[in-house]
This record gives C-alpha cells, sequence and structure tokens, in this order.
C-alpha cells in the first residue's frame, strides 16, 4: 500500500470535483452505526440530547474504522419530528414516525404544517451542533457532509407514506402547499449546516427513481424543491450530493434541478442497464458514492466477498476520479463494524491512483 | 340473473375502473352487478383481478409506479368489498392461502399492502398481521390457518436479521411451508443465508412466485 499524501478531506474533494486524489476515498456511511462508539443506545443516540457523545463516538468510530467523511444522518424522522410528528424511538432500532397515529390524518392537515426555525427546533438543531462539534474536531481532515431530508420525503413521514402517494394524485393543491413552507424551512437548515462546518450538503430524494414516482410526477413535486436546497450550497461553494437508494434513479432529473457533484447511489441510473453503462454516461458528469449492498454484502459478508465486491466497483469506477467507495445505502446500524473496515482497506489496497 | 352481454360489459367496467383508478366507479359497477345477479366470483376474478393484472404490467413497465398502483387498489378494493358477501362459497376457489406481514421492529408496509391486493385480486386469502409484527404471531397464524407460505418483509437490516431466527421456528412446526421474504437489503444470498425459500423484487414478481410455489406444493401433496 503506498503512503497516503491527502488528508481524506482532500481526498474526498478531489474525488468528487473529479481531479487527481491519490486513492480512492472510502466512506461506508456508518451514521446509525457510530451510537456502537457512543457509550448511547440508538435510541439515545436518535434523540440528540447529547451531542458531546455522539461527536465522540463518531471520532471513536473514525480511529477504528479508517473512514474519510461523516455523515450528518442521524435517521430519516429529524425533520417531520421537528414540525410536530410524533416520533418512537425504539433502543435497539431506527427511530419512525408513529404511524399508527400520524401527525397528517388526512389531506385537510396539511394546512398544520407552520413554519419553524432549524437552529432552534429539537433534533435539527442537535444535527447542526453535532455538525459543529464534529467541525471542531476533525473539520480540517475529514469531509463532514451534511444531510437534509428532502421535502416530499418529510411529507410523506407525517402523513404515512401511503396516504401521501395517493395524496400527490388526489390532493395535489394541499401537498404543494405544504411543500412550499417545507422548503422554507430546508434552506434554512442546509444554510445553518454549511455555518456550523458542513463541507458539503447531501439531500436524500428518496422518490426520484423508478422504485416510488414517475419522473414526471417527482419533477412536479420535488424538482422545485431540490433547487431551492442545492442553490443555497452551490452558493457557498460547499459541494452537492444526493442520497437515493431507490432502483433506476433520475439522474438526468438530478442534473436538471441540483447540479449535484455526487449521488450516493445502491443501483444504476433509470437510463442505462448495467454499472459500465453506468460509468460511461454519468461517470463524467456526477460522481458516485457507493454502491456496495449493506445487507448481504457489508452485514453478512466475508471477508473475501467483500473484498472482491470493493476491487469489482473500484476497477469500473475509479478511472478518472469521481468516486467514494461506500455502501448504497446506510451501512447496518447492527451491521459487523469489522466489515466497515474492510471496505477501507480494500479501498487502500486496490484504489490507489497513480 | 344478469345475461351474458351484461356480464360481460360488467366485467369490462370493472377493469377498466380498476386499471384507470377510478374509485366511484369501480364501486358502482359492483353495486350493479350485484343487483343484476351477476356471478359475483366471475366478475370479481374476470374484472377486479383481470384489471389488476394490467396495473401489474404496467407497473413491470415503468408506466405506472407506487401512486397509480395504490390508486388502482384503492378502486379494487371498493369492489371487492361489495362484491365479497356476495362470493358463494363453492366458487370461492381460492388459489392459496398467505400468511403476510413486516417484521418486528419495521414500520415500512407499503410493499407488504401492494402485495396483499395483488394476492386478493387474484383469489388468494391473505391472512395480513401488519406491521412491526412479533416473530411468534407468525408462527401461530400459520398454524391456525394453515397457510401455504409465509411472506416476510423488512426494509431495514436490524428487522431484517429477525427473519434468520424466524425461519427455523416456522419449519420446526412446519417444514413443508415455503416462506417468501422480500423487501430492501434482501437478495438471493440472503435467501440462501437465512434458509428461505424465495424471494421477489415486487409485488407482480412476488405473485408469479407464489404461484410456483403452491404448484409445487399441490404436486407434492397429490404424490
Amino acid at each position: 500500500m503506498a503512503r497516503e499524501e491527502m488528508t481524506s478531506l482532500q481526498r474526498v474533494a478531489a474525488a468528487l470535483t473529479f481531479g487527481q486524489p491519490d486513492r480512492v476515498p472510502a466512506a461506508p456511511l456508518v451514521c446509525g452505526a457510530s451510537h456502537r462508539f457512543s457509550g448511547l443506545t440508538y435510541g439515545e443516540w436518535s434523540q440528540c440530547t447529547d451531542i458531546d457523545a455522539m461527536v465522540q463516538g463518531h471520532i471513536d468510530a473514525l480511529d477504528m474504522i479508517g473512514h474519510d467523511g461523516v455523515v450528518m444522518l442521524v435517521d430519516l424522522s429529524v425533520e417531520a419530528h421537528a414540525f410536530g410528528c410524533e416520533v418512537k424511538f425504539p433502543e435497539m432500532n431506527t427511530a419512525h414516525p408513529n404511524y399508527d397515529d400520524p401527525y397528517l390524518k388526512s389531506h385537510k392537515d396539511y394546512k398544520k404544517i407552520q413554519k419553524i426555525d432549524p437552529r432552534k427546533t429539537q433534533r435539527m438543531k442537535g444535527v447542526i451542533d453535532l455538525t459543529a462539534g464534529l467541525s471542531k474536531q476533525i473539520g480540517k481532515t475529514h469531509a463532514i457532509v451534511g444531510f437534509v431530508y428532502g421535502s416530499i420525503g418529510i411529507l410523506s413521514m407525517m402523513r404515512g407514506p401511503e396516504a401521501f402517494f395517493m395524496d400527490l394524485m388526489e390532493y395535489p393543491d394541499e401537498v404543494m402547499e405544504a411543500i412550499q413552507v417545507v422548503d422554507e424551512v430546508l434552506v434554512e437548515y442546509a444554510q445553518a449546516q454549511l455555518e456550523a462546518g458542513a463541507h458539503s450538503i447531501c439531500y436524500d430524494h428518496l422518490y426520484a427513481s423508478q422504485s416510488i414516482l414517475g419522473k414526471d410526477l417527482w419533477e412536479k413535486f420535488e424538482g422545485p424543491s431540490v433547487k431551492k436546497v442545492t442553490d443555497v450550497v452551490h452558493k457557498a461553494g460547499a459541494l452537492v450530493s444526493f442520497h437515493n437508494c431507490g432502483n433506476g434513479i433520475y439522474f438526468d432529473m438530478s442534473e436538471k434541478w441540483g447540479k449535484p457533484h455526487a449521488i450516493s447511489h445502491a443501483y444504476v441510473a433509470d437510463d442505462v442497464d448495467s454499472w459500465e453503462e453506468h460509468k460511461a454516461k454519468w461517470g463524467k458528469k456526477i460522481g458516485t458514492i457507493g454502491w456496495i449492498p449493506p445487507g448481504p454484502v457489508a452485514m453478512l459478508g466475508t471477508p473475501e466477498e467483500i473484498e472482491e465486491e470493493c476491487k469489482a466497483e473500484i476497477e469500473i469506477f475509479a478511472p478518472g476520479a469521481g468516486f467514494v467507495l461506500a455502501t448504497g445505502c446506510e451501512y447496518g446500524p447492527n451491521a459487523p463494524l469489522r466489515n466497515a473496515k474492510r471496505i477501507v482497506e480494500a479501498a487502500k489496497k486496490y484504489g490507489v491512483y497513480e | 340473473m344478469a345475461t351474458k352481454e351484461k356480464e360481460q360489459e360488467l366485467i369490462k367496467r370493472l377493469q377498466d375502473a380498476v386499471i384507470n383508478y377510478k374509485v366511484a366507479d369501480a364501486k358502482k359497477t359492483a353495486e350493479e352487478a350485484v343487483a343484476s345477479g351477476a356471478d359475483a366470483y366471475k366478475v370479481t376474478m374476470e374484472g377486479l383481478a383481470g384489471g389488476m393484472e394490467v396495473v401489474s404490467q404496467k407497473f413491470d413497465c415503468h408506466e405506472y409506479f407506487v401512486p397509480e398502483t395504490l390508486l388502482c387498489a384503492k378502486a379494487l378494493y371498493a369492489a371487492l368489498d361489495v362484491l365479497k358477501p356476495h362470493i358463494k362459497a363453492q366458487a370461492g376457489g381460492a388459489k392459496g392461502q398467505v400468511v403476510l406481514g413486516v417484521m418486528q421492529g419495521d414500520v415500512h408496509d407499503l410493499g407488504k399492502n401492494l402485495i396483499k391486493a395483488i394476492f386478493e385480486a387474484s383469489g388468494w386469502t391473505v391472512h395480513d398481521l401488519g406491521r412491526d409484527v412479533p416473530l411468534k404471531n407468525f408462527v401461530d397464524e400459520q398454524l391456525k390457518t394453515d397457510s401455504d407460505i409465509v411472506m416476510l418483509s423488512a426494509m431495514m437490516t436490524t428487522s431484517m436479521v429477525g427473519i434468520k431466527k424466524l425461519i427455523p421456528m416456522i419449519k420446526e412446526k412446519n417444514p413443508k411451508v415455503k416462506i417468501m421474504i422480500g423487501g430492501a437489503p434482501i437478495t438471493e444470498k440472503t435467501v440462501e443465508e437465512y434458509g428461505a425459500d424465495t424471494t421477489a423484487d415486487n409485488a407482480p414478481n412476488a405473485l408469479r412466485e407464489a404461484m410456483k410455489m403452491l404448484d409445487t406444493l399441490r404436486k407434492g401433496k397429490a404424490a
């Protein structure tokens, strides 16, 4: 293994701006999994009440695993919770809305959504404080990626996904009105994370794929939201990334509305059929952060299978930069942490640029 | 008793209502079918299931996505609620029975609900346990209903691990039962590792897989 010449931050920045990194960066998305270094239960971690312990958890995870960047994802209910949605915090599982008693019980309830100040509200404030705490300690050496769940993702948490998807078609005006309020808050939230020291903001546009919404419907409801948030990030000179673990992701829509530097994804774009095709079509325009399968490989894979998978992905995607080796979705909060380290080791072994 | 022509007209209207997600039309046509004395089983299978088959094809070729499919299912249920009480027991001819649910600790039930709609439309009896289901409930429900297949859904790695524990619990009580697993983190490797019988990546494929498993089970019984 060659001596590393760059800091993790330089490496990630070089990779995502199609520069010349010393090696492929590795970021196995150990977000919730970092709670295991913090002395907190997953439930306590998710409540964001002990920010110092969370900062230390991330730092200790970095020490052990050696990844190049941390992502400020706590769980996808952070924003919905701040807007008033009741959230459950299981001790050993991912926090989630109480879908038995949704905050938005009918299409008429979209009016309930009022503007909030993310700098002062519940866990959104927690994420901002976490970003600031990490920035102080590792902001000069490691990539800190802020995280914003997209407008329609947030609303689906508050309404329940099934009812929400039908509302998109049956009550579009009511949904649209709520999106405007959510957008204003998300713009401020992204801004606040950048001010706290995030080098990039990751916008999760989970429904921008063939797994969930048609392209036209997605564009109508979330395209403008993406633009509002990413405009702020671009203007600040920070990197824009998206996350989407759906199948057949709309890279063209992502480019149109957000001009991202990279997308964290688990499957190929909707307009190609293989990873090789994906690299050829999108690899010079939008970087890839991915795409190790979190379940079968990162969680259940043998050391040999993990190494093989990482090697194969690096071979396709490393040329020309624009690649961060990562899991295609969040690393299982309960998955063996040694496997995350193996991913980083594979990047060091196979991802060195000459 | 409705004439053959009338019955065909009702079937066509039910299909159209499901395919074009016209909830009110579906309900109204079902009521008309009942009032006219049409064969409730026939109009259900050819009208509603027939319509849902077209929906599945549209979903497969990315003409329809989740919202459209959910609305089709809404139209389907609006009609099915009217027709179901009029389906004669002997005509029931359920294709098979499944126990269906989302694993303990997991509240993502969208995929599970789409599967339920497609299976019910196709004449299956579905015992839906809902979401965040304790492991033991799957075992108990399978035994109680003697279902052919147990279908387990998990969207997260944290809930997926429960499947590994649950499959031996089910198989211990009933070794012949078939088990299908599905959800974002699940692949063929998980099927192999956890000892399930199969997986499917969407509702129409789940139906195809279930038909195959049922066929195997019934051939086994016949032999």
